[in-house]
């Protein structure tokens, strides 16, 4: 053909990201099955700050999601941009600067969340700094692939960039959003948002963040690389188109059903449940669009192992997007939510749709970037059914622990008793479903070696193309297209596609939470609810940074079952000074709202010391830093300032005298330990008495008397 | 069932419809718009990622 341009695809990049996702995969897993483990053996935790469960939870999640899939995504976008849009990316310093600027944010949240520098929020618990590169990072990453699309040579943009297209655009939104905060110093920063706008704004983010981190981008690469694998197209490309509007515009409006049956008002828990369910639609049209592009090529399936983990990939895909909107019922989510049963259902995601994509695609890839045969494929097959064992071994323990410690949370005896009155019961009850997971995250964790032993053979084997030639015809500028519909002219527009994608998930946004950002008209004032105090507000960031909201949920719902267990159920007027708020999400331990005044302050003092202490069989770790490092007041002011800056009623000049209320408060504690014979060199400095101010407040506000609302 | 979950809304009723007609405007207008797409041009589309130019010579190892 005439008129033919060449140039090189950049494949180093590709391979670059490729390593990462690969080196972040064997860390993010590894902490994971140590944590799994220090579930069943408390004794893993080693008593020793960094390495315990509620901080290394967040590693694990954080680099799950955002080293290991991250990567993943970047790996297959760099490599499918650059052919689907026939050209080079815009900028190699760009490439490698999105590419060095995203590792360091992995190995600074890698430092950073161990030693407790946390924001609690759920997948969005990097501090601010950290924050505000990933803005940079995610920027760079933005104007590297517009400009690619820019300079393309294809007039058109096949589906998968529009899915790229959607994810960029709306995890920027998100993630602005969900950090909106002002720092108190380097490590620290005050919430803008409280109580429940902080927990509707956060489930907005988390449930978006696997919306359009774990799972846009990923569809974006199975209609790249399930096409490429099976050598011919997807199976309805008029259904992709379908898929990707639908999806898009209907998965922002369901965070809500991460909330149901708390203090979020109702109307927003209609809202995302109505939306889960209808998302079984797209979700389903995509996951059988997938399937069906095998139509005709399954004996393919029998003996390429890049197939098999795509099939398994998509299948998982299905299984989660069912499941998801079921457990959005309430119905269901009464008995599920707080239980493993939620734990089980991400990592189907996670392991299965995320993980097995990601093998899938690497094998696939590797072959090509090194210009060489895989290997082995009878270790890339043993990696699938291994990975395949895995998932099933982790995840059907988990739904039986789930459902199992859920029904005996809900039991009551003749008599109208809580037969299992003791939460300790429903743990020890479920501790062998949690072996088998640890096992089975193990088994997966062996498939995945596996794989990183035959990709470093086949790399080792062949030699990196590092830039593939090409050649393609210029794309017409100035083409005249009379005669076509509209939908062909956002084709060929990025920017028109990122306009109307923004609009489309925005339209979600703003209806469901502008009207919860009206306060006054949303949250029901309570007279008797008061800011905390300047000591248990530091003992409340003592437990932000050791993330007890990992295992203790502070939201009792309106059940009878958690009424007799806790204590009132939870009221939104209660959350208007929790910045952040900490509801949590998973009951590991009991929840612990009303936790304020049912125990002695010596109760919890030996309680954190050695949790086996008052209750054998616990499965909670020690806390003896707590007894030993003095209480921080350096920023305490600070954080009063930035209060009163977000309308806590504070007096004047508070912050001036709020050290020595402090001191007090202080005092006043380690004088009612030291009456239970509890003696201690300085114990009114140390940590713990901060921490014991904090939960001996929890949920007391109206406790005393009736609630009284004041204003409607 | 809808019955329930609209009343459950409470006084923003208008919110669960304007959910609703936003949905079925923008559903609606895509279905149309991909049913009014030429085949030719879905062709050229679907058959975009397959341009085996675009990747190595490879095929995977049968020894193992």
């Amino acid at each position: 053909m005439a008129n033919m341009e060449t140039f090189y695809y950049d494949n180093k990049i590709v391979r670059n990201f490729a390593i990462a996702t690969i080196a972040f995969g064997v860390i993010g897993m590894l902490v994971g099955i140590l944590i799994a483990f220090q579930l069943v053996f408390p004794v893993l935790n080693f008593d020793t700050s960094f390495l315990t469960y509620g901080r290394l939870r967040p590693l694990h999640t954080n680099a799950v999601i955002f080293a290991f899939v991250g990567n993943g995504i970047f790996t297959g976008v760099y490599y499918s941009l650059q052919r689907l849009l026939k050209t080079r990316m815009y900028s190699d310093l760009l490439s490698s600067l999105h590419f060095w600027g995203w590792q360091l944010i992995i190995l600074s949240a890698a430092v950073s969340l161990p030693l407790g520098l946390t924001s609690s929020k759920e997948y969005a618990e990097l501090i601010w700094p950290i924050d505000l590169a990933i803005a940079v990072v995610w920027i760079i990453f933005g104007i590297n692939m517009f400009m690619t699309i820019i300079k393309r040579r294809e007039q058109h943009l096949y589906v998968a960039i529009w899915f790229y297209i959607a994810t960029w655009v709306t995890v920027t939104v998100l993630h602005v959003f969900n950090n909106l905060q002002i720092p108190v110093s380097f490590f620290h920063a005050t919430n803008v948002f409280a109580g429940v706008q902080d927990a509707l704004i956060q489930w907005w983010y988390g449930h978006n963040a696997v919306a359009f981190f774990l799972t846009t981008p990923y569809l974006g690469l199975m209609y790249y690389f399930m096409p490429k694998a099976a050598n011919r197209p997807v199976y309805s490309y008029k259904l992709s188109i379908i898929h990707f509007w639908a999806l898009i515009f209907i998965y922002i409006w369901a965070g809500p059903h991460h909330l149901l049956y708390t203090s979020l008002p109702d109307w927003a828990q209609s809202l995302g449940t109505v939306f889960s369910i209808m998302l079984i639609a797209p979700s389903w049209g995509g996951m059988l669009n997938g399937l069906l592009t095998l139509r005709g090529v399954w004996d393919k399936v029998r003996v390429d192992p890049v197939l098999k983990f795509f099939v398994v990939a998509v299948t998982a895909y299905g299984m989660a997007t069912l499941e998801g909107p079921l457990l959005s019922v309430k119905s269901l989510n009464a008995i599920t939510h707080y239980t493993d049963w939620t734990v089980g259902h991400v990592h189907i995601g996670a392991l299965g749709w995320n993980g097995m994509l990601t093998f899938g695609m690497l094998y696939w890839l590797f072959p090509r970037l090194f210009n060489t045969p895989l290997y082995s494929v009878k270790l890339a097959n043993y990696h699938f059914w291994i990975g395949t064992l895995g998932i099933l071994f982790y995840a059907i323990p988990l739904y039986w622990a789930g459902w199992t410690q859920s029904l005996m949370w809900k039991q009551f005896s003749p008599d109208g008793f809580l037969v299992y009155g003791n939460f300790l019961e429903t743990v020890t009850q479920i501790l062998p479903m949690y072996r088998i997971r640890a096992i089975g995250g193990s088994i997966y964790y062996v498939g995945f070696l596996i794989m990183v032993y035959n990709l470093w053979k086949t790399a080792a084997a062949g030699k990196l193309i590092a830039n593939q030639e090409a050649s393609s015809p210029p794309r017409e500028e100035n083409a005249v297209h009379t005669g076509e519909y509209w939908h062909k002219w956002i084709e060929r527009k990025p920017i028109q596609m990122l306009v109307v994608s923004a609009v489309l998930i925005l339209i979600g946004g703003i209806v469901e939470i502008i009207p919860m950002l009206m306060i006054d008209n949303n949250i029901p004032k309570i007279a008797s609810v008061k800011p905390y105090t300047p000591l248990e507000l530091e003992g409340r960031d003592i437990y932000i940074r050791e993330g007890c909201v990992g295992c203790h949920s502070q939201m009792v719902r309106p059940f009878r079952s958690e009424t007799e267990r806790y204590g009132d159920y939870s009221k939104s007027g209660e959350f208007i000074y929790d910045r952040p708020f900490l509801w949590g999400s998973k009951r590991t331990g009991p929840d612990l709202h009303r936790v304020g005044g049912k125990y002695s302050d010596s109760w919890h003092y030996n309680h954190m010391w050695d949790p086996e202490s008052m209750a054998a069989g616990t499965i909670m770790p020690r806390y003896p830093w707590l007894f030993e490092n003095d209480l921080s007041t350096k920023y305490t002011a600070a954080k009063i300032k930035n209060l009163q800056m977000l309308n806590t009623p504070y007096p004047d000049n508070y912050a001036d005298k709020a050290v020595s209320d402090l001191e007090a408060q202080a005092k006043k504690v380690a004088a009612n330990l030291e009456k239970d014979n509890i003696k201690m060199e300085g114990l009114e400095k140390k940590e713990i008495v901060a921490l014991i101010a904090y939960l001996q407040r929890l949920g007391t506000d109206i406790k005393v008397e009736s609630s009284e609302v004041i204003k409607k | 069932m809808a019955k329930y979950i609209l009343e459950s809304a409470g006084n923003i009723n208008w919110m669960a419809l304007f959910a609703l007609i936003t949905f079925m405007t923008v559903f609606l207008l895509v279905v149309f718009m991909v049913f009014m797409d030429n085949k030719a041009f879905i062709k050229k589309m679907e058959n975009l990622p397959l341009d085996t130019e675009d990747d190595m010579p490879t095929s995977f190892s049968k020894h193992s």
